[in-house]
Formats: C-alpha cells, sequence, structure tokens
C-alpha cells in the first residue's frame, strides 16, 4: 500500500510536469516562438541535470523528484519572458537567468543545446547506475 | 523516493536516454519544418525582445521628410502588400501612433492606411538601409524598426506576426 501510495505521488509529479511542459509549449508555440522554448528548456534542464549529477553523488543516492529539478530550472531560465509578456522588455542582465539572452546565440543555436542536454542526461543516468544498489544495502525483505 | 528500491538497469536508463532523445529531436525537427517563409532564418534574431543587439544603436535614415525626427521616436514596419490592410486596421486600436511616428514602407505603395503614411520600397533600398534581415524565403522583409528620440535604431526584427504582436511593439517602444 506504501509503495502504491508512493507511486502515485511520484507520478502525480510526473503529470504536473508534463503539464506545465505542454502548457508552455504551446504557450510559446502561440506566439510563434518554439525557438525560444526549447533554448530555456535545454538550458534549464542541462543545468539541473548537472547540479542533480554533484548532489547525487554526494549523497549517494537519486535525487527526489527528478522532474521537479527540470521543471524549476526550465522556469528560471525563461522567467524574463514572463516579465516580456507583462511589459518590460529584456536586458542583458537577464542573462543571470541562466543565460536567457547570450543562450540563444551559441554557435549551433538550439542543435549545440539539444546535444548538450543529451550529454548531462546521459552523465546523470551514468550516475545513476553507479550509485550504491539499496536494495542489497537494506537486505531481504 | 524509496530508500530501498532497487538500482535501474543500464538498460532502462538507456531507454530513457534514447526516448528523451527522440521526443526533444522531434520538437527540435518541428520547430524547423513550421519556419514561416518570412521568418529570419536565424530565429535567435528574431524578436529577441532586446535593444542595442549586435551593432545597435545606429543612424536611421529618413524614410519621409519628416521620418525620423529628432526628439520623437518612430517605429518604422515593413509589411507587404498582403497583411498589410490587417496592419493598418489593428494599428489605429494600439495608440501607438500618440507616442511615436509611425510610418509603413512596403514594396508597393498603392494603397493607403489611414493617417499613417505608406512608402514604397520596390528595390529594397529602405529596407537594406534598416538593416532588415532577409526572410527565409526571401523577398522583402515583414516585420519593423524601433527609433530613439536621436534617430537612431535601437530595435528591428523579422515579425510575419507583427499584427497579432503589436503589444510587444509597445513593450520595446516603452524601453527606449
Amino acid at each position: 500500500m506504501r509503495d502504491t501510495i508512493r507511486a502515485l505521488r511520484v507520478c502525480l509529479w510526473c503529470l504536473l510536469f508534463v503539464v506545465m511542459e505542454v502548457g508552455l509549449y504551446l504557450s510559446y508555440c502561440g506566439h510563434d516562438a518554439r525557438f525560444h522554448y526549447l533554448t530555456h528548456f535545454f538550458v534549464g534542464a542541462a543545468t539541473a541535470l548537472m547540479v542533480m549529477s554533484i548532489v547525487a553523488v554526494g549523497r549517494r543516492r537519486p535525487v527526489p523528484y527528478p522532474l521537479v529539478w527540470l521543471g524549476a530550472a526550465h522556469l528560471v531560465a525563461m522567467f524574463p519572458d514572463f516579465l516580456f509578456t507583462a511589459g518590460t522588455a529584456h536586458y542583458w542582465w537577464m542573462d543571470l537567468f541562466l543565460g536567457h539572452i547570450s543562450t540563444h546565440f551559441v554557435p549551433g543555436r538550439n542543435l549545440t543545446w539539444y546535444l548538450v542536454f543529451l550529454a548531462t542526461l546521459g552523465l546523470y543516468l551514468l550516475v545513476l547506475s553507479r550509485l550504491p544498489d539499496r536494495s542489497r544495502a537494506a537486505g531481504p525483505g | 523516493m524509496s530508500t530501498n528500491r532497487q538500482r535501474p538497469t543500464g538498460r532502462s536508463l538507456l531507454m530513457v536516454w534514447v526516448v528523451a532523445a527522440v521526443v526533444l529531436g522531434v520538437l527540435l525537427l518541428i520547430a524547423q519544418l513550421t519556419r514561416g517563409p518570412l521568418d529570419d532564418p536565424d530565429q535567435a534574431y528574431q524578436r529577441p525582445g532586446i535593444l542595442d543587439l549586435a551593432v545597435l544603436p545606429e543612424p536611421a535614415a529618413p524614410v519621409t521628410a519628416d521620418i525620423p525626427q529628432p526628439g520623437r521616436p518612430a517605429i518604422v514596419f515593413f509589411d507587404r502588400f498582403a497583411t498589410l490592410p490587417a496592419l493598418c486596421h489593428a494599428l489605429p486600436d494600439t495608440g501607438l501612433g500618440a507616442d511615436a511616428d509611425l510610418v509603413i514602407v512596403t514594396p508597393a505603395a498603392d494603397i493607403g492606411c489611414g493617417a499613417i503614411p505608406v512608402v514604397e520600397d520596390p528595390d529594397g533600398r529602405l529596407a537594406d538601409a534598416y538593416g532588415m534581415r532577409a526572410p527565409a524565403a526571401g523577398g522583402p522583409p515583414v516585420g519593423y524598426a524601433v527609433i530613439d528620440a536621436q534617430s537612431r535604431i535601437r530595435y528591428r526584427t523579422l515579425d510575419p506576426t507583427v499584427t497579432a504582436e503589436l503589444s510587444e511593439v509597445r513593450t520595446m517602444l516603452e524601453a527606449l
């Protein structure tokens, strides 16, 4: 029973993440700005995955609710776009939000960030695969 | 998370990576394929939302005898014949004309736009003078440039959906 409740709780976070990302994607599509959505998603998620890898190695266990980390970092990366929608133009200081301005102009554009995202995801998954097996540590039952 | 959960297998982790790569790769592809003929071939320069990007500010070339004029901002819209009526219809409701001089540049100016002057630019010289980037499919640009009270170009972008995004023009004007 406890496992079921835990699983549902985890799935609820997954569902919230998916709903939020689909909502954000559609919102950017509505403004003809898919490119910007993808930049901020890749940058936010890659940053989160780097931090998650470091935390997971330090704690010797996976981070809780990994999709929440990704979603939160994405929201940070795109935060100036909320301000823009409210009528505040972009300024260079907004690079504080995970390089909100500069990240659009890296060579290769979103293809570069896609590859960076895949590399950091691979790193985090590699970290997961090397963590101690807690099912064995806890013993049978 | 459970502390006694079994470690995921290498195969399941690889599946996570592959699924993420495919889903996001498809989104990346969609973003490329849905780029319209009037969009900027380099999307980083389309509606960046920031003044003085790259080489800006630059002096703004005269569009009419009194636009731009010192002491008053101006917005130079670049549009095409087919979409001009919608822009002309939408502009008066924005109140932009109260805060800046408005002018529309088109390849052929055989259409009026109320009190807003329409300037013909058949050979694209004005578009070039304003540094407007060429759309993905070529031809004259659809977008706008924001000129400050010192007659300098502070912002320019292609924007095929400008009629629906005139609030953005207001945002950039207020940022001057």
